[in-house]
């Protein structure tokens, strides 16, 4: 296994993506360190999911840099795979197949299919709290179930890296708790790097050790989550990104169309 | 219904609603090119269809013979005309509207207090249009034979298409109720939504069945829809009030006694097919609006709620983690359970066993109208040939993928892409033995085949049903529709499996002929020399399907690339 190169899991030199006329990523300079808890904050649309898709090897960019455990992106991306785990935005399950089926699903593309596969499915599940459900099929789950199969999907092969891509977006407290308690044992246990993408500045506040905030597709703040507060002037995380990205609307503007 | 403020004219917004979603292809000219194809199509039916239908015709015969022809047969040809525009408007619309559950939408409806019967008459209203505008170009191509042959004036012409005006309008409001009774109560889940899809299937078959009656059993059709036992068919009320203005109206002078002839046919007289046409017409709809609140209530019923568990792998599925162990072994039983899980997908191979057993008795058929002995052994090039179409149907654009989320899935694991299809592939060459044992069954019972015959057919029908299989999911993979079988992608790729399979088929034939005309070289011939064996039967049954077996590996290759590709 690729071991990340001198510390460093991720790095990117002036990266762009460009969609025709529309410049997702542009001059992207990005640095996460091993076993870092990595928040990549930011607006719908600032480029959070595309820097994950270049990252993970599923999109080309347009120009630039960017190596994961110090692969380059652009060169050897079954070996980038074969290291990651990436949690997708949206749910892409199979609806007719159980929690079980699922992960075996998952498990089998990674070439596994094993005992210790199975060992893993149930522990998994177990800690998802999803045992008693395991069986049943997908299209039966709430969102917020399925939520959890995905996160197991993505921590079943035992990444060095993950990248979460809005992983507590559909879960209700008490899942949101289980998760990032997973990330931060994970992350002290086994220094598994996660690179997370979320709007949530609550639970970024709580798990992530470093934050960058993105904004028309370059990084417009770097540093811990303190650093940011202090930096913007603010009273929390939420404050500070609101102060640095915009968004604050006034309470006549709220009402004006009336 | 939910109280408050009652909105006005909510009929109309849906049905304008419905008009924009199905134009939506050319929104940015809709006006001009809705007007445009009115146009076009009024352009055809009253001049272009009825001068071109009965150009071809005459080609074919003169009027004379052709109006002795049809004096014979007209009743009975008048009412399989009439089934073919009754079934098609009454399930195509069924089988249209159950491939996307729409209660998403009621709920929108129900929450701005919408009344119910305004959604029946709005969802109704909207798909005037577009099936309007079908009727307007088939009917008449199917009613000029008659009108020429009958010589009906301007007068006669209108009340006919007056008449298949109101069957088509009654039609639709039926279909329409329908629709909304069964979506109703398959709920917006995905187990709705997957039945749903599963029946749109099923339906396409009973149309299916009379177009093939239609096309290969003719004479007989006729004879047996003169049947009194027809004469409670709804369809054929207008069918036959409709043959009674021709006869009423016909310019070519018909006697007495030729009428009387027709009335001992038609049974019910023009008053009474009058009657009966109206009052079913109108019937549906007091029935309708009086059903439409129980109909558009939003709830979860007992099969939304229902949870499925799954049980221990069957003995089969248990005999392929045996044989092949490992992650290829896992991913093809994952894949097998996901297939048969989905009813649509069941569905589609229910439909394809039920036209490979449909084959050979066209096949047989064939063989009689035109006259031939029928042999046995010359099955085989023909099952060749049309077994191609049952293996590409179930799975072109279906049973593949369902989102493209889950592309991102398999795409995140290494090499992921092409472990997925060759998993897909080994459900599809296992689905494929009861596609290929179907109709060698049904031959074995029919005309009792020796051993080694039906050895033969079935070994034939199995590899040209894989090839069909490799060349529908390289097609699939390389243009994903991801479940939504009203897209352009997946009229596509159904489109080009069918095209390919069958010219790749066909094409060593083509070949020969090329040769022989273009550099004077019979392969048939040449084959026949050295084999010592049938040219033709060689071609159909040895070379095309090694044929059709390159093209799907090659199909397959560039499908694997295509789905495993990083996207630019």
């Amino acid at each position: 296994m690729t071991l990340a190169r001198n510390g460093v899991s991720i790095r990117t030199e002036r990266l762009n993506k460009a969609f025709g006329p529309v410049q997702a990523i542009r001059n992207l300079d990005l640095e996460v360190l091993s076993g870092n808890r990595f928040g990549f904050l930011g607006p719908n649309g600032a480029g959070k999911t595309t820097t994950v898709r270049i990252l993970s090897g599923l999109l080309r960019q347009t120009s630039g840099y960017a190596e994961v455990c110090g692969i380059d992106v652009s060169r050897d991306r079954d070996s980038i795979k074969a290291i990651t785990g990436l949690l997708p935005e949206t749910p892409g399950l199979y609806s007719k197949l159980s929690a079980v089926e699922f992960l075996e699903f998952i498990g089998a593309l990674n070439g596994q299919s094993d005992e210790k596969l199975h060992r893993r499915i149930d522990s998994l599940l177990g800690v998802l709290g999803l045992e008693g459900r395991q069986d049943d099929l997908l299209e039966s789950y709430s969102s917020g179930m399925k939520q959890k199969v995905l996160v197991a999907s993505t921590l079943l092969h035992n990444p060095k890296l993950v990248f979460l891509d809005e992983p507590t977006s559909r879960l209700d407290p008490s899942a949101s708790a289980v998760v990032k308690d997973l990330i931060l044992v994970l992350s002290e246990e086994t220094d598994t790097t996660f690179f997370i993408c979320t709007h949530m500045t609550g639970f970024a506040e709580d798990v992530c050790d470093v934050i960058g905030i993105l904004n028309q597709g370059g990084v417009v703040a770097r540093g811990s989550p303190q650093e940011i507060v202090d930096s913007a002037g603010a009273g929390d995380l939420e404050d500070a990104y609101l102060r640095i990205v915009g968004g604050k609307v006034d309470r006549e503007a709220l009402l004006a169309w009336r | 219904m939910l109280g408050g403020e009652v909105m006005t004219g909510s009929w109309y917004h849906i049905a304008k609603a419905e008009f924009y979603v199905m134009t939506s292809g050319f929104r940015k000219h809709r006006a001009i090119g809705t007007v445009l194809l009115y146009t076009l199509a009024t352009v055809w039916a009253s001049y272009l269809a009825p001068m071109i239908i009965v150009g071809i015709l005459e080609i074919i015969m003169p009027m004379d013979v052709m109006r002795t022809l049809l004096m014979v047969m007209f009743p009975g040809l008048m009412r399989t005309v009439i089934l073919f525009l009754w079934a098609l408007l009454l399930l195509y619309p069924l089988s249209y509207s159950l491939q996307e559950i729409k209660i998403g939408q009621w709920e929108i409806y129900l929450s701005n207090d919408v009344k119910t019967k305004d959604i029946l008459a709005g969802t109704f209203l909207g798909k005037m249009p577009l099936y309007g505008l079908i009727v307007i170009l088939v009917a008449p191509v199917l009613i000029s034979p008659f009108m020429a042959a009958f010589e009906v004036p301007l007068l006669g012409q209108m009340l006919v298409y007056a008449s298949l005006a109101f069957m088509v309008i009654s039609t639709l409001w039926l279909a329409n109720f329908l629709t909304s009774i069964i979506q109703a109560r398959l709920g917006d889940s995905s187990r709705g939504n997957d039945i749903a899809k599963a029946l749109s299937f099923v339906i396409a078959l009973v149309v299916i069945i009379p177009m093939y009656g239609l096309m290969f059993f003719m004479p007989q059709l006729s004879e047996l829809l003169g049947m009194d036992a027809f004469l409670i068919m709804p369809f054929t009320w207008p069918a036959d009030l409709v043959s009674w203005i021709a006869i009423t109206f016909n310019g070519i002078g018909l006697t007495g006694g030729q009428i009387i002839g027709f009335a001992s046919i038609l049974k019910f007289d023009i008053i009474q097919s009058a009657i009966l046409t109206v009052t079913f017409g109108f019937l549906w709809v007091p029935i309708a609006i009086a059903a439409a609140d129980r109909i558009f209530t939003i709830g979860a019923g007992a099969r939304t709620e229902s949870v499925t568990t799954v049980g221990r792998d069957n003995i089969i599925l248990r005999g392929i983690r045996r044989v092949a162990k490992g992650p290829f072994g896992a991913l093809t039983i994952v894949s097998l359970k996901d297939f048969g899980r989905k009813a649509q997908n069941l569905s589609k191979i229910f439909y394809g066993v039920v036209l490979a057993i449909i084959l050979p008795i066209i096949i047989r058929q064939m063989s009689i109208i035109e006259g031939e002995i029928f042999v046995v052994d010359e099955i085989l090039p023909m099952i060749s040939i049309m077994i191609g179409i049952v293996g590409v149907f179930p799975f072109a654009g279906t049973g593949f993928l369902e989102s493209k989320d889950q592309l991102w899935i398999i795409r995140s694991a290494p090499k992921g892409a092409s472990r997925f299809m060759r998993a897909r592939l080994a459900t599809g060459f296992l689905m494929a033995v009861p596609l290929s044992g179907a109709p060698t069954i049904a031959m074995i019972i029919m005309f009792a085949l020796p051993p080694l015959l039906a050895a033969q057919i079935f070994i034939s029908a199995y590899i040209v049903v894989c090839g069909a299989v490799m060349i529908a999911m390289g097609a699939t993979a390389q243009n994903p529709d991801y479940e939504d079988t009203k897209s352009p992608a997946h009229q596509t790729v159904l489109m080009t499996s069918m095209l390919l399979t069958e010219f790749t088929l066909l094409g060593p034939l083509f070949l020969d002929l090329f040769l022989t005309l273009g550099l004077g070289i019979d392969v048939l011939a040449v084959i026949e020399s050295v084999l010592h064996v049938d040219g033709l039967w060689f071609m159909i049954t040895i070379v095309g399907p090694s044929t059709l077996l390159f093209v799907g590996l090659a199909m397959m290759t560039l499908g694997i690339r295509s789905l495993g590709k990083v996207e630019v």
